[in-house]
């Protein structure tokens, strides 16, 4: 690592730039979120199109995260910082991030979670991972959606399901790829899905490694996006 | 969510968050963020909120008032002070007490920067950006963790680390799901204790069920202490190659390395971790004293500036760095400036009678080198009259320091005698002990060196055991008036001093209790806490302190 051949190096000014960026997006999101909730979500003229403001731009954050954490995977050898997590409070925490605009949809969520369950994997990245599912479950979900968390056969399974139109075809195919051989080639929807097989695969433990799997059907009918990590 | 569990979190919030007593304080370099901030606490009824901009506005609210929440970015911009050194900075100076919840704001690309901290952890770490209800929840969070954490920190506090060990194990009883938690917190406190082969079980037992950086740390700690290098190595060069940004590990290794001679490995090593975290003062002066040692000046002039530089308003700002720097200067023929550089001492630690010694003893040193004896000698009288006025403030390494000049300055008799002092106090220290015969080396005097420790080693081993012997003989009153005399001579050595508060507190198992012999035996003991507050001896010395004092006096 020589920081000086670096200082010309075009990926690492758009490293920066992004990250500034991301800054930025910080600020009008925390705005956002303030004027969202001075307005109340029922009796203000422009609550929808706050509502959607906010959306974009969490979904604009959530990229830029992803996009400066793939960045880093390949420069740097990314290596997870594994802790142990209480696997309920890490749910509770994921879905009061995303509860105003989920509030707004009149999506209701229920959670399926042992309280005891404690499980190893890298709290941000995987938060990461669930907020940009549930950011999606904003579009695609009708009225309904499901987080459970269980442990299965050394894994720890956590799964995210809607009562909407199910996962497109093409998008189940890039989840169902090797992580080390998913190529990202399917636009802007598939980023999150991409993202999501990357940081469970690096999830490894005693020679098994994570993965994600895409379903639909399950217990709502609609789309059903898993993480297991060993 | 609107299942019965978040309502009853609901209730909770009320119970634990009540934030219109509390003090806080923000700091962020923007003060958009800040204000953001301001506005996310004030919503929640926080009607005292301070904000500060750096490191240094930082530490001037620290100092006067004491506050409950402190909510703190980590990057403060460029060549600024960071978050985590706010933290640590305050954290010594005492600005920062136990219940105070230091929450990092960090970027995702510094998280596993913070992360990988030494010393002191911040109590959460939230991603930005985050919303308000996040935060809210964190806090929570925080004080019920505190609040469980509580006893065991107070005997911490304490250095009574066998109680909290105790501890550990009563709330390990209950199954707690934060385990890990305490398994880490009991290895700590384990090596602290001294009690290595239990803690190489802990480690082994979590290293079982899940391959941690920290319990890979831990176990080579452990190792480390009980003198096995090879396998320390091992162990942390495996995490360096499987972690590269957990700072701890390269700093072991680079100790590891050291211990094994292997001092080019070792500055390798600590290059490499600044690369990746260049701001630890410790690591960078590490690197200075190395590349001194490799005779590779230049590495050690630009480490020992750079800590002169982040050594600014530090508490780890230390007399050593500018001795440090000044010696490398006089090898690279800089004399004047090195002359300059010790003559700053005085101006930035003021007061300060160590840190005179210390410049002292340097200058004795650089002016030896440019060839001005006449000055160098006065130099060293000066450091000797500082030195002995400053009796029980000096420190092993600072006796090392003036011996060292002796030998430089052709005085090897003073300097012997000064050696001889030191191996008398510390005869059982191995760490000591080596640091000794690596003076002797340098000096080009191994094999002498080596005869004077044995020797005198050898003597306090026969004058302890010839104590040890009137004790075994029940002979105590004897062995009392016996150890006295020893740890009259050998005030620091821990041995002499707790088979002197032994015999005396066996005499008084026996004789009943009396307050001139319960104050000598706390004398002994309060010295072998100033030397070592984590011998060995020392809780089982205590126990017997406190179910004496429980006693009668005759």
């Amino acid at each position: 690592m020589n920081t000086s051949d670096r200082k010309g190096d075009f990926p690492e000014i758009l490293a920066s730039i992004v990250h500034d960026m991301k800054n930025s997006l910080g600020m009008i999101l925390t705005a956002v979120d303030e004027t969202v909730s001075d307005c109340g979500p029922r009796n203000c003229p422009s609550s929808r199109h706050l509502s959607q403001m906010q959306y974009e731009t969490k979904r604009l954050n959530n990229n830029l995260v992803q996009l400066l954490t793939l960045y880093k995977m390949d420069r740097a050898q990314y290596v997870p910082t594994i802790t142990d997590n209480p696997v309920c409070e890490f749910i509770e925490e994921t879905i009061i991030q995303n509860k105003p605009l989920l509030d707004y949809r009149g999506i209701d969520v229920a959670t399926d979670c042992p309280e005891e369950l404690y499980w190893f994997f890298d709290r941000n990245l995987i938060a990461g991972v669930i907020n940009n599912i549930l950011n999606n479950a904003y579009r695609y979900a009708n009225n309904m959606l499901r987080i459970c968390a269980r442990e299965e056969n050394g894994y720890l399974v956590i799964s995210v399901e809607d009562n909407g139109a199910g996962y497109p075809e093409e998008m189940m195919t890039i989840a169902g790829q090797e992580a080390g051989e998913t190529s990202f080639s399917t636009g802007s929807t598939g980023l999150g899905i991409y993202f999501a097989s990357i940081v469970a695969g690096l999830h490894k433990n005693r020679g098994k490694s994570g993965r994600i799997e895409l379903k639909n059907g399950c217990s709502l009918g609609g789309g059903c996006f898993s993480v297991y990590l060993p | 969510m609107r299942n019965p569990e978040h309502a009853e979190s609901g209730i909770l919030y009320n119970m634990f968050v009540d934030l219109s007593r509390k003090k806080i304080l923000v700091i962020d370099d923007f003060s958009d963020f800040r204000k953001a901030l301001r506005k996310m606490m004030e919503s929640y009824g926080a009607k005292n909120v301070d904000e500060a901009s750096n490191g240094e506005a930082a530490m001037e609210k620290l100092e006067i008032k004491s506050y409950d929440i402190v909510l703190c970015d980590y990057n403060l911009g460029d060549g600024k002070k960071d978050g985590q050194q706010i933290l640590e900075d305050a954290k010594h100076r005492g600005f920062i007490k136990y219940s105070c919840i230091y929450i990092m704001c960090t970027a995702e690309n510094t998280m596993a920067m913070v992360m990988g901290a030494i010393e002191y952890q911040p109590d959460d770490y939230l991603v930005k950006p985050f919303s308000k209800e996040m935060l809210l929840n964190r806090l929570e969070k925080v004080m019920k963790k505190k609040k469980d954490f509580e006893d065991i920190e107070r005997a911490i506090q304490k250095k009574d680390y066998m109680e909290a060990i105790t501890l550990c194990d009563w709330k390990l009883a209950e199954n707690p799901k934060n385990r890990f938690e305490y398994l880490r917190l009991k290895g700590d406190l384990l090596l602290k204790a001294a009690m290595y082969d239990d803690s190489i079980e802990l480690y082994n037992e979590v290293i079982a069920i899940r391959d941690l950086p920290w319990a890979q740390t831990g176990l080579g700690k452990a190792y480390f202490y009980l003198n096995n290098f090879e396998k320390a190595k091992e162990i942390f060069q495996y995490v360096v190659d499987t972690n590269v940004t957990y700072m701890e590990a390269y700093d072991w290794l680079a100790k590891t390395m050291d211990e094994l001679g292997a001092l080019k490995e070792a500055q390798d090593v600590l290059l490499n971790a600044v690369d990746i975290s260049p701001k630890s003062i410790l690591r960078q002066k590490a690197i200075g004293e190395i590349a001194y040692k490799n005779e590779d000046y230049d590495t050690s002039e630009k480490s020992f500036r750079t800590v002169l530089t982040l050594g600014k308003n530090s508490y780890l700002k230390s007399p050593t760095d500018f001795t440090g720097l000044a010696k490398t200067l006089v090898e690279k023929k800089a004399g004047d400036e090195a002359l300059n550089v010790l003559g700053a001492i005085k101006s930035e630690f003021k007061n300060d009678n160590a840190a005179a010694l210390q410049a002292a003893i340097a200058e004795g040193i650089v002016y030896k080198k440019l060839d001005r004896g006449e000055e160098s000698r006065k130099a060293l009288e000066e450091a000797a009259n500082m030195y002995e006025n400053l009796a029980e403030q000096t420190s092993p390494d600072i006796s090392m320091e003036l011996a060292k000049a002796y030998f430089t300055v052709g005085e090897t008799e003073k300097g012997t005698q000064m050696m001889k002092d030191i191996v008398r106090n510390h005869h059982e220290d191995d760490t000591v002990i080596k640091k000794v015969q690596g003076v002797f080396t340098d000096m080009k005097l191994s094999e002498e060196g080596a005869d004077i420790i044995s020797a005198t080693r050898q003597e306090i081993i026969r004058i302890n055991n010839a104590g040890v012997r009137l004790v075994e003989e029940g002979r105590l009153k004897e062995a009392i008036e016996y150890f006295e005399k020893a740890a009259a001579g050998q005030p620091d050595n821990k041995i002499i001093n707790a088979n002197a508060a032994l015999s005396v507190m066996l005499f008084m198992q026996k004789q009943g209790m009396t307050e001139q012999h319960m104050k000598l035996a706390g004398q002994y003991i309060e010295r072998i806490r100033k030397v070592d507050p984590a011998h060995k001896k020392l809780p089982q010395l205590l126990q017997m302190f406190r179910s004496l004092a429980e006693t009668r006096p005759q």
